[in-house]
């Protein structure tokens, strides 16, 4: 059942083979924008999906790059759309890993100056990190702002606050080269539930490099660090028992592939059939094949209605 | 003259040098002056030589201003100059959608207001000049009103750049028949006082990711801003010296137009670095050798004197 070396199958599979799929794995992540839910809509059948899962025993985790919000208002979400077993020990968020980041492995002894919204500095502030209060300069300059002393990392992520004088006050800080210099994620642009788009963390993180001529940590996938954070949480686990299903070819997928985790398209999203195709007939990088696609998630349902058929 | 780069200048070959050429074109910040101070016989070097009939340009990518307030600023540190001698990427950019793009319609503009005069005195109308900051939900900030008339997106160096602006210039992007210009890619900006902050550059690339889309640049090292120069006063390209201190912009630009190139060390780049580039085996790299350099413009007055 996992992919062989070489070129990935990106095979659209159905009913028993689904069911054959999820037999062989412990352990299913999920992207949750455009696999799960589009804003505050549910895909349908999604949350059937989910907590069937969680009651037939499976480990559900949900991996995140959306820095925006702090888990707490993640379950909330969970709950409204219908999605009543998610608890926060399951969601794993760019923001949430951000902050056990700085505090875990940078083991950060200062503060940190965040362009980034509040549920970014909800979590670090959560994990014990402090950050530079946001302090309203309506008449600052570059010449006169305030800069504030031991900061000793710049977090870049989601900022629909951003200015100028942000973006130089972050560069000032990366000219000594013992701050820290993270982002969240490095997606250029996200999309909206009703087909439109918002540029991204990634767009940011873009400016802030060529100020500082500094490349930045990438947290979020398809960079490792989310996986290891979940496998701290989950001692034991196998990437071989493990199934990533995403909607983006660049962030999903290629996570997938740089853990080892057999990976699922769900075209319910970003990334569509042709582009997963037009990657798997290339020679260039197999890493953003699928070895798996669905129409959506909701086609894992029969797979269960047949289990359940063959007990009764 | 293979190998015979990076050169040194003494007044033997200062005299050769200028009696090779007929035009000089300056850059500003790092040449002619730091910040809001001269360089040291900067003024009399532009004097000598304008004396001695050569003609003077200057050429920088700063965007900030029109070529009035750089010629108040010029008086103000003691250089005789008008404004027909000045190009700077406000006015370049102005010029390279009116007279290259030929363009009919708005620009969305992330600039200054000397970008929007420029634009407006070749008949260009611009939205989006001033403070952006951003309001409502998400929803609302993908579902900007868009005007129809915007046919291009012109991003230079400015002071209130904001996330609503990378989502506005994303949005008209997404229309394939919208241009999208920039006024350089230099990563700092040098400020008055000597100090610097993130540069056009950083504010370009934020735009370029977001949209997924590259830009023209229009500023040094692209050939435009000699372009514009050139054919305002037929210069002969081979009769022309470059004089900066960078060697990706300025000594590329050099390169680029065939002109001859002098670096002065009193701005950015170092002899090491292009001696680097000498070195190396890249042909980018060796565009970015100069034939000559000085420890600073005023090195050139002994000859001039003389």
């Amino acid at each position: 059942m996992a992919a062989t070396i070489g070129l990935k199958a990106c095979r659209k599979i159905r009913g028993a083979q689904i069911r054959g799929l999820l037999e062989a794995k412990d352990f299913i992540l999920f992207d949750c924008d455009g696999v799960l839910w589009h804003g505050e809509k549910a895909v349908a059948g999604a949350a059937q999906v989910v907590n069937s899962l969680m009651s037939r025993g499976k480990n559900v985790v949900f991996v995140t790059n959306n820095s925006t919000r702090p888990r707490d208002k993640y379950v909330h979400k969970f709950y409204r759309l219908g999605f009543t077993a998610v608890a926060l020990e399951h969601i794993f968020s760019s923001s949430y890993c951000s902050a056990l980041y700085l505090r875990d492995v940078a083991k950060l002894r200062g503060q940190v100056f965040v362009v980034g919204c509040d549920g970014l500095r909800d979590e670090l502030r959560e994990a014990g990190i402090p950050c530079v209060e946001e302090v309203d300069e309506p008449d600052a300059t570059i010449y006169d702002c305030a800069l504030a002393t031991d900061v000793k990392a710049v977090l870049v992520g989601h900022d629909d606050k951003l200015t100028f004088l942000k973006l130089a006050k972050a560069s000032c800080y990366l000219k000594d080269p013992n701050c820290l210099f993270l982002a969240t994620d490095n997606d250029p642009w996200h999309p909206l539930s009703s087909g439109r788009i918002l540029p991204g963390s990634g767009s940011l993180m873009a400016a802030l490099e060529v100020a500082s001529g500094r490349k930045a940590t990438v947290i979020g996938k398809p960079s490792r660090y989310m996986f290891e954070c979940i496998s701290r949480q989950f001692p034991g686990m196998d990437p071989a028992q493990c199934l990533m299903v995403g909607d983006r070819l660049e962030t999903d997928m290629v996570f997938g592939s740089n853990c080892g985790l057999d990976t699922m398209l769900t075209l319910t999203g970003v990334s569509q059939m042709d582009e997963a195709h037009q990657y798997g007939n290339s020679e260039v990088d197999q890493s953003l094949v699928p070895d798996y696609v669905v129409d959506t998630i909701a086609d894992f349902l029969p797979a269960f209605e047949e289990v359940e058929e063959q007990s009764n | 003259m293979a190998g015979s780069k990076c050169v040194r200048l003494n007044v033997e070959l200062t005299n050769k040098l200028l009696e090779s050429v007929d035009s000089i074109l300056f850059d500003c910040d790092g040449v002619i002056w730091r910040g809001d101070q001269a360089i040291p016989g900067a003024p009399q070097v532009i004097k000598l030589l304008k004396e001695h009939g050569k003609k003077v340009f200057f050429v920088t990518n700063n965007s900030t201003k029109t070529r009035k307030l750089y010629v108040d600023k010029m008086s103000t540190l003691g250089f005789n100059a008008n404004e027909e001698e000045v190009f700077g990427t406000a006015y370049c950019s102005a010029m390279y959608l009116k007279t290259v793009c030929k363009l009919q319609g708005k620009v969305y503009l992330i600039g200054s207001n000397a970008m929007k005069q420029e634009l407006e005195a070749v008949g260009i109308q611009q939205i989006g000049l001033g403070p952006d900051h951003i309001f409502g939900k998400q929803t609302d900030w993908a579902n900007v009103p868009l005007e129809p008339d915007v046919k291009a997106v012109l991003v230079g160096f400015d002071e209130d750049f904001s996330y609503m602006k990378v989502n506005r210039a994303m949005q008209y992007l997404t229309r394939t028949d919208c241009l999208f210009v920039g006024t350089n890619r230099d990563t700092r900006l040098p400020l008055e006082g000597g100090t610097a902050v993130p540069g056009t550059g950083c504010l370009l690339q934020a735009v370029e990711m977001a949209a997924q889309r590259q830009a023209t640049t229009v500023g040094k090292p692209n050939h435009f801003m000699f372009d514009c120069v050139a054919s305002k006063f037929g210069l002969e390209p081979g009769r022309c010296l470059m004089v900066g201190d960078r060697l990706d912009t300025d000594i590329m630009l050099g390169s680029n137009c065939g002109l001859k190139t002098l670096l002065t060390l009193t701005g950015v780049s170092t002899v090491a670095e292009a001696e680097a580039n000498q070195k190396s085996g890249c042909s980018e790299k060796h565009k970015m050798v100069p034939d000559y350099y000085v420890e600073s413009i005023a090195d050139l007055l002994p000859a001039l004197q003389g």
